[in-house]
């Protein structure tokens, strides 16, 4: 029976999107072939795969938000559909040879560290796995949030979340609530305001938003990128620092805040000549406390005829009467949850057991932390990939995740010119690391910008999703590993052995 | 509370000059401090309106504005705006060596005081400057010159066509360039400037600074043309060389790339031994 044997590997990675894959790609380059992906779903893709709702698309320009090592000449637009950065990730996985390694509907049940074997024991609905290395890869935007709301499960209609769109549903005339106005819900609404009859959409918050600087990429350009790849290199360059400079608003700096903020209200009030409904999309904090959003479409599908904003939130529903905080009411055939996703308490610590079976989550009890960013005190041969303090509020995620794979990599050098077998952060190398962290994030808009985000752990106050520095300062810091901060452990069958035996 | 705004000008009384300089105080743990000095007609807030509160997030930051000597009508010299910024960096911290950073003019200027004052400078980097004026430079100032002193608005397009890179250029539109344009101020005090700017000739000196240095070039610049950071980076012994795909403007275009080059010789200044030049980020 294939499901009773175990299977060992020396790297287990968890996840197969980004940084799942990027992982994979590096080691399968460099003649590594001894890993397995675990992917609790049918497909590669993470994020990209389980968005599919109309409109998806990436905030951040396509030929930055790829790998460096597989620059794409055809990307279609500056900021590609979804789909399309789906087929680009499928395409990876496949023509690197990545596929027999995917373990898929291999969703991970438990992770033990057993510090006699010195490896992870990894059960999975799939079979169980044992390695020297787990590595997750799990992203923040895995695992949907869902609002408790009241008298929600007796809602006669079709309800789904943006994550899980629900594609057999027919949507054409119906009336349909889209709770939240966060980066899916802006995408969302424009395509739901063409098809809709009625379409409510529950605000408790506004959100920033610019110009999204869309176009799609010319036969001539993409001829160029293919012809003369070091277009594709300084194209890169280009929207990364671009990126990079508006980390001054980020920082508080005022003269930039304040042109943050006025190319964010100057747009409002190009595309919203109402001013009842300009004040109700008026945000009341500093821009980038809440991630900044960039489109041209939503404004205006908020005014289409069959559109109304509700400016309060989802209280509760009777039958299909869906009630706001205002009171208002909207009889509804359909609820959409654009509610975002449980990025500071992410589902899979709960998993995860280290030394002397610490759970990760309880570890995690105030706040996710880790030491570089990458490694947790008490679990050892574990490495996180945008895990704690990885998030940008600025540039791509992608250049992190780029980032911790050199680090990881070195990280796997380092222990087999040791002949380590077991290495691990100290408990006081992470708090320092993170008591450094969260006195530098001080002065920064996620902190300071008074609103409420997913970027702080409510329990704590602290900063654990977003890295509060530039993106470069991420790989200067963290991008190379270096064996300070750890403790290790000698393979017995490394060390010397007794003279004359 | 939001960060409060680290731009508060303070002045200092240099020998009888009075100057402006901003000063963020806070060490944040830290016993090197930075002294940044502007380039031509610029000011802290003009060109290190980034940088200043960027690099204070880290560490102290001291900036100082240069400001015209009490002479009107006569020749601005090199030596002068030498003197007040060593002057400035003993009145603002006495007794102490720093980290002496300059761009354009400025560059210039804290080249000489590096190789004049050692005592002074622990490390220095010189962002777009040159150690000796050459035709191009010549010729560019001459159309200058003629466009100023005719009255000629067309001195705005010049300056901008002549400050920005090409890709950068060719990336914006003119409105987006058009406050900037519109806010250039000209001065007779900028004028001196751009006359001493026609006759650096630091040459000699410049082979006499011994500290560490960085030298920053910029790719498409055009009116420090790179060659000229090149022979910084050759002249200066402990020196080495970082290039930003950017024109002279590079504290418009990229004041990030600037701040990754500049921040990684504050906290590792052995990173780059003498005579490296600095890889070009990959991002």
């Amino acid at each position: 029976m294939t499901d009773q044997t175990v299977q060992h590997v020396k790297t287990l990675i968890v996840g197969s999107g980004f940084a799942g894959l990027g992982l994979a790609i590096r080691l399968k380059r460099r003649g590594d072939g001894d890993f397995a992906i675990i992917e609790r779903a049918h497909d590669v893709g993470g994020t990209w795969r389980d968005n599919t709702y109309p409109g998806a698309a990436c905030d951040v320009p396509s030929h930055l938000y790829s790998f460096s090592f597989r620059p794409n000449p055809d990307w279609s637009s500056v900021f590609s559909p979804g789909p399309e950065i789906q087929q680009y990730l499928r395409d990876a996985a496949r023509e690197e040879g990545l596929l027999p390694h995917v373990h898929f509907g291999a969703d991970m049940l438990d992770a033990s560290w057993d510090d006699n074997a010195a490896r992870w024991t990894v059960t999975t609905s799939a079979g169980t796995f044992t390695s020297t290395y787990l590595v997750t890869g799990t992203g923040h935007l895995a695992d949907e949030a869902f609002p408790a709301i009241e008298g929600l499960e007796d809602f006669p209609g079709a309800k789904f979340h943006s994550a899980r769109w629900d594609h057999s549903v027919p949507l054409d005339g119906k009336r349909i609530g889209v709770v939240g106005t966060g980066a899916s819900a802006i995408q969302i609404v424009p395509e739901l305001a063409k098809i809709a009859s009625e379409l409510v959409v529950f605000q408790r918050t506004p959100a920033y938003i610019i110009p999204r600087a869309e176009r799609a990429y010319t036969e001539g350009e993409k001829r160029l990128f293919r012809r003369d790849p070091s277009a594709i290199t300084e194209l890169r360059s280009e929207l990364f620092w671009g990126g990079e400079n508006t980390y001054a608003q980020r920082r508080a700096v005022p003269q930039f805040l304040e042109a943050g903020k006025k190319m964010a209200l100057d747009h409002l009030a190009a595309q919203v000549p109402d001013p009842e409904l300009r004040a109700k999309l008026t945000p009341d904090y500093e821009p980038g406390c809440k991630r900044v959003l960039i489109s041209n479409a939503f404004y205006p599908a908020l005014q289409a005829e069959v559109t109304t904003l509700e400016a309060s939130a989802l209280r509760r529903v009777e039958g299909s009467t869906v009630v706001a905080a205002s009171g208002a009411e909207y009889d509804l055939d359909v609820l959409v949850f654009a509610t975002g996703f449980e990025a500071t308490e992410p589902p899979y610590a709960a998993l995860v057991h280290g030394r002397d079976g610490v759970n990760l989550s309880d570890h995690w009890k105030s706040g996710m932390q880790a030491y570089d960013s990458v490694a947790v005190a008490g679990f050892p041969n574990l490495f996180s990939i945008n895990g704690p303090n990885t998030s940008l509020g600025h540039n791509s995620i992608v250049y992190i995740i780029e980032s911790q794979v050199e680090y990881i990599l070195g990280a796997f050098d380092y222990a087999a010119e040791h002949g380590i077998e077991v290495i691990e952060p100290t408990r006081e190398a992470e708090e320092a690391y993170v008591d450094k962290l969260q006195a530098d994030a001080q002065g920064t808009v996620w902190i300071d910008g008074g609103c409420k985000s997913w970027y702080v752990d409510q329990r704590s106050g602290k900063l654990t999703l977003i890295w509060p520095d530039f993106g470069f300062a991420f790989r200067d810091k963290n991008g190379t590993f270096s064996p300070d901060g750890y403790q290790t452990r000698i393979a017995p069958q490394a060390l010397p052995q007794p003279a004359g035996v | 509370m939001l960060a409060t705004d680290l731009m508060i000008p303070a002045v200092a009384d240099i020998r009888g000059t009075s100057i402006t300089y901003y000063d963020s105080r806070d060490e944040k743990d830290r016993d090197d401090v930075l002294v940044m000095v502007h380039g031509t007609s610029g000011s802290t807030k003009t060109h290190f309106g980034f940088l200043f509160p960027i690099l204070a997030a880290k560490q102290r930051v001291v900036s100082i504005d240069w400001s015209q000597p009490d002479r009107d009508g006569e020749r601005l010299e090199l030596d002068q705006l030498v003197d007040q910024v060593a002057g400035a960096i003993e009145v603002i911290l006495p007794g102490r060596k720093v980290v002496l950073l300059g761009y354009s003019l400025g560059a210039v200027v804290t080249a000489a005081l590096a190789a004049r004052r050692p005592d002074l400078v622990e490390r220095l980097v010189l962002v777009a400057g040159w150690m000796k004026t050459d035709l191009q430079q010549i010729l560019r100032n001459d159309v200058w010159q003629a466009l100023r002193a005719s009255g000629d608005d067309a001195i705005r397009s010049y300056s901008t066509f002549c400050a920005f890179g090409g890709p950068f250029l060719g990336s914006k539109t003119l409105a987006d360039l058009q406050p900037a344009m519109d806010a250039m101020a000209f001065d007779a005090f900028g004028d001196q400037q751009m006359e001493l700017n026609r006759r650096i000739d630091i040459v000699e000196e410049v082979h006499r600074i011994s500290v560490p240095t960085l030298v920053i070039g910029c790719t498409h610049d055009q009116m420090v043309p790179i060659r000229h950071q090149k022979a910084l980076f050759g002249a200066i012994e402990d020196a080495r060389f970082a290039e930003i795909p950017t024109g002279h403007a590079v504290v418009f275009e990229r004041p990030s790339e600037l701040t990754h080059h500049i921040q990684r010789f504050l906290d590792e200044p052995e990173a780059f031994t003498a005579g490296s030049i600095v890889p070009t980020p990959q991002p």
